[in-house]
């Protein structure tokens, strides 16, 4: 089974804009692939003037929220740094038995990475000019942040539609719908570990055995 | 016919598919929704309907299970699903209008005002069929025909319908509708929806400022499902305008204002957040999670000041004049209208099926029945269309439910007939085996949806009372309109027993509404009456009695004027005499002989009168009816 990976473009937030960003994508990520019953529950965000929906699913939302913390926790430990959160989906087979192990195997089918860039207020007001935006030097800094508040909504709003735009594109990989024990397919989120180095060498490893499965465990 | 077959399946999910996108994009786009969601808090209780009153429950209607998605409930989309999606080869266009309202500001620039309606939205939903073979150019060709069964047709329309879902949050228009449904004023600009299968076609301004999102479309064994929208990027403005009279230098001011009679009345309402509604576009922090399922119990309601049907009417409304309902006269006036970039046009449609079927198959399907079916109810389908839709009652229908908030009356004897007719109205068969299968459908739990299930008088007497609790309301007020008048005006004079009523009515509706207009008729309809009674002379106690039954004081009235009615009241002897033994059993005494005198009086003079005109004009039917009364007496 072909595993599909969407990489999400790139957002520069501020430290506090990552909860509310990370709830958008995520939930709008496992909304498309909650296909059981969902009783969709939209939420304003709090920051931006964006709806999202979750899937009335209160174990889900609280994983999603355990796992954001843990990412603001990492991110205060190092911060300044581009980071990627990677939400994965796979199947359990645990028909395949193999010599050295037999617990179920997760095969995965979709991953996506969702990629920020953390910038602390005082960076940002030295590089300001990514939005592009002519700013007058005089201008407050409530304002210049409002302007850049503008531009993150406005890209978080296509980080959305690219989601969309995927999910709508890319549907021939997604397995059966299981038999419904949660709203979602089985799916994990992955942060950077400790080590920064392990983080890649991590999603390779996953990647392998995606690949190949009972040749690594 | 068994739903069984691959086809049939497939056709299904297409139809259900119509359904769920028309109520996932009506579902926040229109108010009602929202008045039901009022209910939750028990304040807005004019405004519930029985049906929409059970949606805050967490139950699962069996519309619910199609794409596993529970919505809420949205009267108008089923509705406008009744109304217009008669095939699943028409496309289904849904606008989204904006609209402005006159001069609630009164701010300077009147040329802002009166603005007309504007189209914001416009999804369009459609099944395309295929000719022969795939020629949808990118992708159809090395799909195989597994990957286009029914099973992942429902999956994949799943998706889609998810992410239609959150499109509808995601465009502009839905801050639109965000702000009046949690603004507790009426705001300058309202939004209203057009359902139909035309395309109306747009400007070129307005094509230039539209944009689009096209949807990859689901492939089927023998179409694809398509689902687009333009929409206009830019309504910023548009949203602004309401609230220019208040700059937001004012907002401190004014939340803290005592002064403001609005916010008395909302005792329960945070400040901070109604500030944020009041001015929408310059509080852009400040957002609250508004009208989700379970947060909305708890938070109060915005709206609570208004009544209920100013409210609704303020809103949006459901925007379905008779001038935009162009039911399927006939298919080839739809090709003109389709977007022109469609290859396969709708007046080719139908031959198309006949092209594709005899081709090579691509379908698994062995049996030649598939085809036949599919054929024939494509045509039926559309050949029937025309028939369906009887333009008189709905609107009206549809008037009163906006406007008079529905009481909470029992289910009786006339809802049931007119909900017959509701089925019946569909016109065809096919749309009453459309329920009957829904019904069946959807009582499967979502594993075994596909398996085979012959719908059975069982399910059909489901579909039944289902859509008679969607409809009951609306019939109530159909049938009391239309069929029982008298029930409305109880305090007119009318001193006929209850049987005669119905029996009149069928001999002469003419006299009967005036009986409703004026007392005056309603007088000479008593005359009538009695002037019909056969024992004149022989028995006279018994008219008496009768007319001891009616006012003394009409009774009075009713000698100045008795040839009004006389010409005009003839027949109905045999219903009055009926009458004349039912009222004569009851209610007798309690009356003095002078008064018994003074009536007979005046009954003779009428008698009198009456046959005098009898004599004169013998060519008309009087002189028959004299003739019958003569012979009793």
């Amino acid at each position: 089974m072909n595993c599909e990976v969407c990489s999400l473009k790139e957002l520069e937030v501020e430290y506090f804009e990552i909860r509310e960003v990370l709830r958008c994508i995520l939930h709008t990520i496992v909304f498309h692939r909650a296909l059981g019953l969902v009783r969709p529950k939209d939420i304003d965000s709090e920051l931006f003037e964006i709806t999202y929906v979750q899937c009335g699913d209160a174990e889900l939302e609280k994983k999603v929220e355990e796992k954001i913390n843990q990412f603001i926790g990492w991110v205060e430990k190092h911060p300044n740094k581009k980071s990627q959160i990677c939400l994965s989906f796979y199947e359990v087979k645990s028909k395949q038995p193999t010599w050295f192990s037999n617990k179920p195997e997760r095969v995965y089918w979709e991953q996506w990475h969702i990629n920020l860039n953390v910038q602390h207020p005082k960076a940002l007001t030295i590089k300001s000019h990514h939005s592009k935006v002519v700013v007058d030097p005089g201008v407050s800094a409530l304002e210049e942040r409002t302007v850049r508040r503008a531009a993150l909504e406005a890209s978080l709003r296509e980080v959305l539609f690219q989601i969309i735009k995927f999910v709508n594109e890319k549907k021939d990989h997604i397995p059966p719908i299981p038999n419904i024990e949660g709203v979602t397919f089985p799916y994990e989120i992955t942060l950077p570990s400790s080590s920064d180095s392990s983080f890649g060498m991590d999603m390779f490893k996953r990647m392998l055995q995606t690949g190949h499965p009972g040749m690594l465990s | 016919m068994g739903t069984s077959s691959e086809p049939a399946k497939i056709e299904q999910i297409i139809t259900e598919f119509f359904a769920k996108s028309l109520h996932i994009i009506l579902e926040s786009r229109t108010q009602p929704c929202s008045s039901s969601r009022n209910n939750y808090s028990g304040e807005q209780i004019l405004l519930s309907s029985p049906s929409s009153s059970s949606s805050s429950s967490s139950s699962v209607r069996p519309r619910d299970k199609w794409f596993n998605l529970a919505l809420r409930e949205c009267p108008a989309s089923l509705e406008n699903l009744e109304l217009w999606h008669q095939s699943n080869l028409e496309p289904m266009v849904v606008d989204v209008l904006l609209f402005q309202r006159g001069p609630v500001n009164f701010h300077d620039d009147g040329a802002e005002m009166m603005k007309k309606d504007k189209v914001i939205e416009r999804w369009v939903v459609k099944y395309e069929t295929r000719k022969s073979g795939r020629d949808f150019g990118h992708g159809g060709n090395k799909r195989n025909p597994p990957s286009a069964t029914s099973h992942s047709l429902y999956k994949k329309s799943i998706i889609l319908l998810r992410s239609l879902y959150l499109t509808v949050r995601l465009l502009p228009a839905h801050k639109l509708f965000h702000e009046l449904n949690s603004s507790g004023q009426i705001l300058a600009y309202g939004l209203a929806h057009r359902v139909s299968t035309l395309v109306a076609p747009f400007t070129r301004r307005e094509e230039v400022e539209m944009k689009e999102f096209v949807f990859t479309p689901v492939d089927t064994t023998c179409g694809r499902l398509c689902l687009s929208v333009l929409y206009s990027p830019a309504l910023s403005d548009v949203n602004s305008e309401p609230s220019t009279p208040v700059s937001p230098q004012f907002i401190p001011d004014y939340v803290g204002s005592p002064t403001t009679d609005r916010l008395k009345s909302f005792p329960s309402l945070p400040l901070a957040r109604f500030r944020s509604h009041e001015i929408p576009s310059s509080v852009p922090f400040e957002r609250r999670h508004s009208w989700s399922y379970d947060s909305y119990g708890s938070s109060a309601p915005p709206v609570s000041g208004f009544p209920s049907p100013a409210y609704s009417d303020s809103r949006g409304f459901s925007y379905n004049p008779s001038s935009h309902r162009l039911p399927p006269l006939s298919i080839p006036s739809h090709q003109s209208e389709t977007p022109g970039s469609s290859n396969a046009s709708l007046a080719t449609r139908n031959t198309n099926v006949d092209d594709f079927w005899p081709s090579p198959m691509p379908s698994p399907t062995p049996s030649p029945s598939p085809p036949a079916h599919l054929k024939s109810k494509a045509l039926l389908r559309s050949g029937s269309a025309p028939v369906s839709i009887p333009t008189t009652g709905n609107p009206a229908l549809r008037n009163i439910h906006v406007a008079t908030p529905s009481p909470p009356r029992a289910k009786m004897g006339p809802s049931q007939s007119s909900n017959g007719r509701n089925l019946t109205r569909a016109g065809d068969v096919n749309s009453a085996l459309k329920y009957e299968k829904m019904n069946s459908f959807g009582k499967d739990e979502v594993g075994n949806i596909y398996g085979a299930k012959a719908s059975s008088g069982i399910s059909s007497r489901i579909s039944f009372s289902r859509s008679s609790s969607r409809f009951s309301s609306q019939d109530m007020f159909d049938y009391s309109d239309f069929a029982c008048p008298f029930a409305v005006g109880d305090d007119i004079t009318d001193p006929r027993p209850g049987p005669d009523l119905s029996d009149g009515k069928a001999h002469h509706t003419e006299p009967r509404a005036q009986v409703r207009k004026s007392q005056d008729a309603a007088v000479g309809a008593l005359v009538e009456m009695l002037s019909t009674a056969p024992p004149l002379r022989q028995d006279i106690s018994k008219s008496i009695k009768l007319s001891q039954v009616s006012k003394p004081e009409i009774w009075g009235r009713s000698t100045e004027e008795p040839a009004v009615t006389l010409d005009s009241e003839t027949g109905g002897l045999s219903n009055s005499s009926c009458n004349v033994n039912i009222t004569s059993s009851g209610l007798l005494l309690s009356k003095t002989t002078a008064d018994a005198l003074e009536e007979f009086q005046s009954y003779r003079q009428i008698k009198e009168s009456l046959l005098l005109r009898n004599g004169n004009d013998g060519t008309s039917t009087n002189a028959g009816h004299a003739s019958e009364t003569a012979d009793k007496s």
